[in-house]
């Protein structure tokens, strides 16, 4: 497994009497898919380590004797679990094996329900599959089959019907070896054995909804999805996660006009073929009978159904005045396109510089831009990084929660490769469970604790810094800082080593902590000075695209703070919500609701219903993200494009094209007439976005540098 | 060519209205009458006859109906559709853990195949002889669980 050796050394192997070449211990499995063949398996799974549980893999194995023929070992051997050596001759299609496989078979069936018509696998079912192509046709057990609980609810995602469990263990493996909760285990022994979790306790895992997937029979199925339809059913399309800014790859499956599931879709940059639960079943919004449809127009005080060109006329006459009197907030999931046309309406019919896509309590200025000061990017690593690093310093970010797939991956390169973790966080995090250093600070003392570090690294030589630097790190001995941070002394020491030429990993969160622009810039220089990366990840889905499209007002205009204080002041008159509640995403729920209630004109685009739909004064309705076409740029800044899945919901338009719309009636000019039109626009005037042109979004997306 | 107008015209009438005299005359005997007096009167059908579904119902009353919607699937119109739902033991429908809270049939489509009947793992739909499906609306044709569900056994 191990991929630093430069040599892989090969064997010679036949299969079927076709010779060929694989690396020396490659798992038959998989070596006969060189040949484009296929062994039937249950339990074997490429992500996690063979185990050889279900031995529907049989194959059958011999050696070259002494005289040249070959000599079949007496009985089957596991495919799954059988590491290829010079001179294997595989025999994957023998009248033996068609017989050991029906024999595996029926022996799985003996105890199972067979429920297939009410089972929520049934049509996508490798069981049936198998049993299909190579099981026997009729059944010859007549006794009575085991009997257990069906639909136990594990938790709240995921439903366990232990009667249909073949007991292949991918269920319990998976959360050993990728999620690492280790929340699931077989108790009880041979045909009573049975996955299940301490003291059936519920699954309380932030990927449950992955054993959902890899479960070979329908014994584990997903709760949301239950009974809602059958595979035949449904229509799948390929589409992007936008619950967080990893932008993981998803199958959307839908059946009349409605979601009814998502599935991992593969992707190996980013989320190999994992979801995290908070994705995979955060897509239940677009079903909500809370959706907002139709266009509303303020009378009096009540919102009244109306269309759009009296909204549009209704907003042209409250932005009219344009500059400092109007200002644009938005939100974490609009498309790229979305906030570029938003940009370019307030920049060029508004003459204003009032936009801002940022929440956080600290508002980073055009002064702290690292690529000013320092002459680093914010983003410096790919996901697929983390997997061949052998240090990371996650810092401030309980990364499970913030991140998961990163998390996913870190914890791969841990469990494969051995690579060394050091989390530095004021509050317990999943991470802790594998990390090699753990340093729990004081809440508050971020920077103290980044400057800790540095100071320590220069002292120790692994970080060569100005005489200057020197100079204001003196302050800064591991004392003073454990002293504040409450880190130990010893803990500094043994972190400092493993941080020094780490791949550093912290997120937008960090701006809500006290002085976070210090943190940032002393965890960039340590980056820096110790051959290191840093990495300062955005976290709404779209966060980065926001920043990229420039949808900050660097400038000269007001950030979201002075924004909605201005709208309190009385010097914003006319305030334009796109996507987002800031109720949910403002840290002052004082002063957002001051401002709503003051602002002379609020425009509220929105999907569904929220905080600020009874301040509006004009209530546009915006698709949501699956209902358009359009790109959206990942915390690594890897741009995807997700196709239009679902119609748009009553009179619902894209973002986008209500911009480009509204521009139009201000001052006529030739409309991007789609999302490419948008991107070629883009291209244009953000360079490294020409790269993302629609012809080259298929496949893994485009990574933006 | 000339035309022999007794032989070749005025012969083959006779001959044939001669057929019709003596059916009339035999009418009661011999040839019963092909004909049926509709809607009045109806013909027996054959026992394969496949016309409109019926969703049937165990003897407990229980609808044999899964709504696992493999009829569905089997349909080459496409024309069935089946949303399931879960059994409780408060409002129980089906045998098992899943029933049809929707069935739907839209006959315009329907090719009366059968083979949804055939795909029925519990045999509950079964196409009937009610062969009567003319309608105003074309919404008018699209038939519901409720139409299509076997009254409740006394
Ligand atoms: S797990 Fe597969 S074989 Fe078993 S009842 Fe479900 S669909 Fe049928
Ligand atoms: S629940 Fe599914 S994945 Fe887990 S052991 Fe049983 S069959 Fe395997
Ligand atoms: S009879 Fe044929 S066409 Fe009609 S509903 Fe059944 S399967 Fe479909
Ligand atoms: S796949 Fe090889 S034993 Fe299960």
């Amino acid at each position: 497994m191990a991929a630093v050796a430069s040599e892989v050394e090969l064997v010679n192997i036949s299969i079927n009497g076709v010779a060929l070449q694989v690396p020396k211990g490659e798992l038959i499995v998989e070596s006969v898919k060189r040949l484009g063949l296929e062994i039937p398996i249950f339990c074997y799974h490429p992500r996690m380590k063979p185990v050889g549980m279900c031995r529907m893999c049989l194959v059958e194995v011999g050696f070259p004797g002494p005289d040249g023929n070959i000599r079949k070992m007496p009985k089957p051997q596991a495919g799954c679990t059988l590491p290829a050596s010079e001179g294997m001759a595989i025999f994957t299609d023998t009248e033996q094996i068609h017989r050991d496989r029906k024999g595996v078979l029926e022996f799985l069936l003996v105890n199972h329900p067979l429920d297939c018509p009410i089972c929520d696998r049934g049509g996508e079912c490798p069981l049936q599959n198998n049993t299909l192509f190579y099981g026997p046709s009729t059944s010859r057990f007549l006794e009575l089959k085991r009997h257990l609980p069906k639909a136990f609810p594990l938790s709240k995602y995921v439903t366990l019907d232990l009667e249909r469990c073949i007991q292949c263990g991918r269920c319990v493996r998976f959360t050993e070896e990728i999620s690492g909760d280790s929340q699931l285990a077989f108790r009880f022994r041979g045909a009573s054995m049975q996955p299940s979790t301490f003291e059936l306790t519920d699954f309380e895992s932030k990927f449950s909804g992955n054993v959902i997937e890899i479960c070979p029979v329908g014994a584990l199925t997903n709760r949301e999805y239950r009974f809602r339809a059958r595979p035949w059913d449904l229509e799948t399309k390929p589409a992007i996660c936008t619950v967080c800014s990893n932008g993981c790859n998803i199958w959307f499956d839908h059946r009349a006009g409605r979601m009814v599931r998502t599935n991992g879709r593969t992707n190996e940059a980013i989320n190999e073929e994992w979801t995290c639960d908070r994705g995979k079943f955060g897509h239940e919004f677009y079903n909500d009978s809370n959706r907002v449809k139709h266009v509303m127009v303020r009378n009096g005080d009540a919102l009244v159904e109306s269309d759009w060109p009296t909204a549009y006329d209704a907003i042209r006459m409250a932005f009219a005045e344009g500059g400092n009197r109007v200002a644009a907030l938005t939100g974490p999931s609009n498309s790229n396109e979305d906030l570029y046309l938003l940009k370019k309406l307030f920049q060029t019919r508004f003459n204003s510089n009032n936009f801002d896509s940022r929440w956080t309590t600290y508002l980073p200025t055009a002064e702290d831009d690292l690529q000013k000061k320092m002459g680093v990017s914010m983003v410096q690593n790919t996901i697929a990084d983390f997997e061949s690093m052998s240090k990371v310093f996650i810092f401030g970010s309980s990364l499970a929660d913030e991140l998961p797939i990163l998390f996913l991956r870190v914890r791969k390169g841990w469990f494969n490769n051995g690579n060394k973790v050091v989390v530095a966080s004021d509050k317990p995090t999943d991470a802790d469970s594998f990390a090699a250093e753990v340093l729990r600070y004081r809440t508050g003392t971020e920077s103290t604790l980044a400057s800790g570090l540095l100071a320590l690294a220069v002292e120790k030589g692994l970080a060569q810094v100005p005489d200057a630097t020197r100079q204001s790190l003196s302050k800064y001995t591991a004392e003073h800082v454990s002293d504040e941070t409450g880190v130990s002394v010893d803990a500094l020491h043994r972190a400092v080593e493993l941080v020094a030429g780490a791949g550093i990993i912290t997120s937008h969160g960090i701006f809500n902590t006290s002085q976070p622009q210090d943190t940032v810039e002393t965890l960039a220089g340590l980056a820096m000075t110790t051959n290191g990366s840093f990495n300062c990840y955005a976290l709404g889905a779209n966060d980065q695209g926001a920043l990229d499209m420039g949808v900050v007002p660097f400038g000269g205009g007001m950030d979201t703070h002075s924004i909605l204080q201005g709208c309190i002041d009385g010097t914003v008159k006319a305030l334009w919500l796109v996507g987002c509640d800031p109720f949910e995403l403002h840290p002052d729920y004082d002063l957002v609701e001051k401002a709503l209630e003051n602002v002379h004109f609020l425009v509220v685009m929105a999907d569904h219903q929220n905080g600020a739909v009874p301040f509006a004064s004009v209530l546009l309705p915006e698709t949501a993200p699956a209902e358009q076409d359009g790109t959206f740029t990942n915390m690594e800044r890897r741009v995807q494009r997700m196709p239009q899945v679902l119609a748009a919901k009553g009179s619902a338009k894209p973002a986008w094209r209500v911009f480009s719309e509204l521009a139009i009636r201000i001052q006529p000019e030739t409309p991007p007439f789609g999302p490419a039109d948008c991107m070629k626009e883009i291209a244009e005037s953000i360079p490294s976005y020409a790269v993302a042109d629609y012809a080259n979004l298929g496949g893994e997306g485009v990574l933006i540098r | 060519m000339s035309v022999n107008l007794f032989k070749d015209v005025a012969k083959p009438i006779m001959a044939g209205f001669g057929i019709t005299r003596r059916r009339l005359q035999q009418r009661t005997s011999k040839y019963k009458d092909v004909t049926v007096q509709y809607p009045e009167q109806r013909r027996e059908q054959y026992p394969r006859t496949r016309w409109k579904h019926a969703l049937k119902r165990y003897d407990s009353g229980l609808e044999k109906c899964i709504g696992c919607s493999l009829c569905a699937g089997a349909c080459p119109a496409r024309c069935i559709y089946v949303e399931a739902a879960e059994n409780t033991d408060g409002e129980r429908y089906s045998a098992g853990e899943r029933y049809a809270v929707r069935y739907e049939i839209n006959m315009i489509r329907c090719i009366f195949c059968g083979y949804c009947q055939d795909a029925c793992p519990t045999g509950a739909i079964v196409l009937e002889k009610d062969f009567e499906l003319a309608n105003y609306k074309r919404e008018s044709f699209i038939y519901t669980k409720e139409m299509l569900l076997d009254p409740m056994p006394k």
